[in-house]
């Protein structure tokens, strides 16, 4: 992140000297946000774990050993093992990778699809009632009916998971996109180019959503956080990845039923999910802060 | 304000289309002919055609799609599955555990958030300020699962303190309430963090306004400041937002309901899907639908009674 952070840094410098005074650049102060790094390394870190799981453990997520079940940690198995054997860290590790990868899907593929409708609303005067009707009825389902109805439609799993968490996430993007873009689309470039003859295709790509975007990765940060709490207590009731896979909520929910005397094993993967929710959340709450205060309720 | 209601009213109404086409896709994917299973398995040919015919089932699907609107509005729901009683009389039986627990969970939870939230905004910047706030963003980001477990583990096992499994009798007796206290800790804890935040926001906006400048310009006392001049003009807003995050209290209590086997909606619906007793699904999911789109058009006529500008507008 450090090179992405000198980069982003880099076009402040050219800028005055009395600017430079007056309006540190967003990510130096982002970087003197203590929490807000804790929360980003740690993020990074888990996410290079979850990347790197198969180098990091000799053990395989999916080996079962029932003689070694539900054992407490010791030198070899460094968290214990759960009720087939398997080495806990290993699974947590795996675990993680299933739960990223399902969260960042889901926040990539709903906000695509919220920002387009967003974009495309505050673009096209005529699009924005029907798609903004849409977003309203959207809106007016919670976020845990479109997890029971898709799994109920089309059997529990990792697809419908995913479905559901996609599509809680793209009307709240659409409507905050469609704020961001219509104060764009009031400015003098966009009626400029226009009139120099810019097609539409940039001048909703280089000159609307360009704009927007600081917006939209600041409100899926903060969407981030929410969307892996979801799909976690979707899979924790039996609606999401089935067991034996090495998913956060469905670990939790496995070893719900040896609770009594082997809590590490559903507490374990809960821990992992608060502390990856917790820095998304904090480092959501930071960048909002520095790059767009008018989110903030 | 009537305009206000009306337009409301028209919103949900594809809305409400939308759930009664989620209600009847869950009925299509039923992977057996339902004609076949009425007439049992020594019916002829033509008796399956005839109830197939009586059934609707040759129509055109948006034709057996209006037949089912019909049924629903009559409260004909289909049978479960597995205990062939009526959908009906399965919810009817659910709707009132849940009912408790909310209300169990919200008349702790609410009154604690609207305190930790102003006490926030008044020392804002300040230590309490930020050990509140801190407290709430730990509070938005715990899985619900998690907080229920620790509850269960400790208060409900290793202490004994509480039971922690299912429904006891009515709220008024000390079996029934002792029975609600971990689910009603539970979902209530969630919504701890949300509501102060909401808070604390909306305190701070009132604070900064001209008629608080005024009174402590006439010399009012901090805590009249507070209590009658900023905290009833934040009332509003915060009395809304908590109205639209009902949504997020029910992802929270079928959460809850399956973890603590308390007998609500949530548990049935969750329990039918795990089950594939496809008629009670759509029924629950019905339900759950909607009570939410009832209790948002309610925060709605409550906003625009509270607040007038907003019928005017």
């Amino acid at each position: 992140m450090t090179d992405a952070t000198q980069d982003a840094a880099s076009p402040a410098a050219t800028t005055t000297a009395a600017d430079a005074l007056k309006r540190q650049s967003p990510w130096r102060r982002l970087l003197r946000d203590k929490a807000a790094v804790l929360a980003g390394s740690f993020l990074i870190l888990v996410v290079l774990a979850a990347i790197f799981a198969p180098l990091l453990t000799p053990f395989d997520p999916y080996d079962t050993n029932m003689r070694m079940r539900l054992k407490p940690p010791d030198d070899v198995h460094i968290l214990g093992t759960d009720t087939g054997g398997r080495d806990i860290l290993t699974r947590l590790l795996y675990g993680t990778r299933t739960t990223l990868m399902i969260g960042v899907s889901a926040v990539i593929m709903g906000g695509f699809i919220g920002a387009l409708l967003g974009i495309l609303a505050a673009f096209y005067r005529r699009l924005d009632n029907p798609i903004m009707r849409l977003v309203d009825v959207l809106l007016s389902f919670p976020s845990i009916l479109f997890g029971l109805a898709i799994a109920a439609v089309l059997g529990p799993g990792v697809d419908s998971l995913l479905a559901a968490l996609t599509v809680s996430a793209v009307p709240s993007v659409a409507r905050i996109t469609r704020g961001a873009a219509t104060v764009v689309m009031q400015q003098d470039f966009m009626e400029a180019g226009r009139a120099v003859g810019v097609s539409d295709f940039t001048l909703i790509w280089r000159y609307l959503t360009l704009n927007c975007l600081s917006t939209i990765m600041v409100y899926l940060t903060l969407q981030f956080g929410q969307t892996i709490l979801l799909g976690a207590a979707l899979s924790f009731l039996g609606l999401g990845a089935q067991p034996p896979t090495a998913e956060l909520g469905t670990m939790a929910a496995e070893g719900r039923n040896f609770l009594f005397f082997a809590p590490h094993v559903s507490t374990l993967p809960s821990v992992t999910i608060f502390a990856i929710v917790l820095a998304a959340n904090v480092l959501g709450d930071a960048l909002r802060d520095v790059l767009d205060p008018r989110l903030r309720q | 304000m009537t305009r206000h209601i009306v337009e409301r009213l028209l919103i949900s109404v594809p809305v409400l289309l939308g759930v009664l086409l989620i209600g009847f896709l869950l009925l299509q994917v039923v992977p057996t002919d339902p004609a076949t299973v009425l007439a049992g398995p020594t019916a002829s040919a033509e008796d399956v055609a005839r109830i197939r015919e009586s059934m609707g089932l040759n129509e055109p699907v948006w034709y057996q799609f209006l037949i089912y609107i019909g049924r629903v509005l009559q409260g004909d729901l289909g049978r479960s599955f597995i205990s062939n009683t009526t959908v009906l009389s399965e919810l009817g039986n659910t709707i009132v555990p849940t009912i408790e627990l909310m209300i169990a969970s919200l008349i702790w939870a609410v009154p604690l958030g609207i305190l930790l939230g102003t006490l926030a905004a008044v020392r804002r910047g300040g230590l309490l300020d930020r050990a509140i706030m801190a407290f709430s963003v730990a509070g938005v980001s715990m899985p619900i699962f998690w907080f229920g477990l620790m509850l269960i583990q400790y208060v409900g096992f290793k202490w004994q303190l509480l039971p922690f499994q299912g429904r006891a009798g009515p709220l008024w007796t000390l079996e029934g309430l002792s029975h609600i206290a971990l689910p009603a800790i539970t979902l209530g804890g969630i919504f701890v963090g949300p509501v102060a935040r909401m808070t604390r926001t909306a305190v701070l906006e009132v604070l900064g306004a001209d008629f608080v400048r005024t009174a402590r310009a006439k010399g009012v006392g901090e805590g009249r400041v507070i209590m009658r001049h900023a905290l009833r003009n934040a009332l509003i807003p915060i009395v809304t937002l908590v109205g639209l995050q009902i949504g997020f209290l029910l992802g929270g209590a079928v959460v809850t309901e399956t973890m603590f086997a308390w007998p609500g909606v949530g548990r049935l619906a969750v329990g039918a899907i795990v089950s594939s007793d496809f008629p009670l699904a759509q029924g629950a999911i019905l339900v759950l639908a909607l009570s939410f789109l009832a209790v948002n058009l309610a925060v709605d006529v409550l906003y625009a009674y509270l607040d007038p500008r907003v019928g005017r507008a």
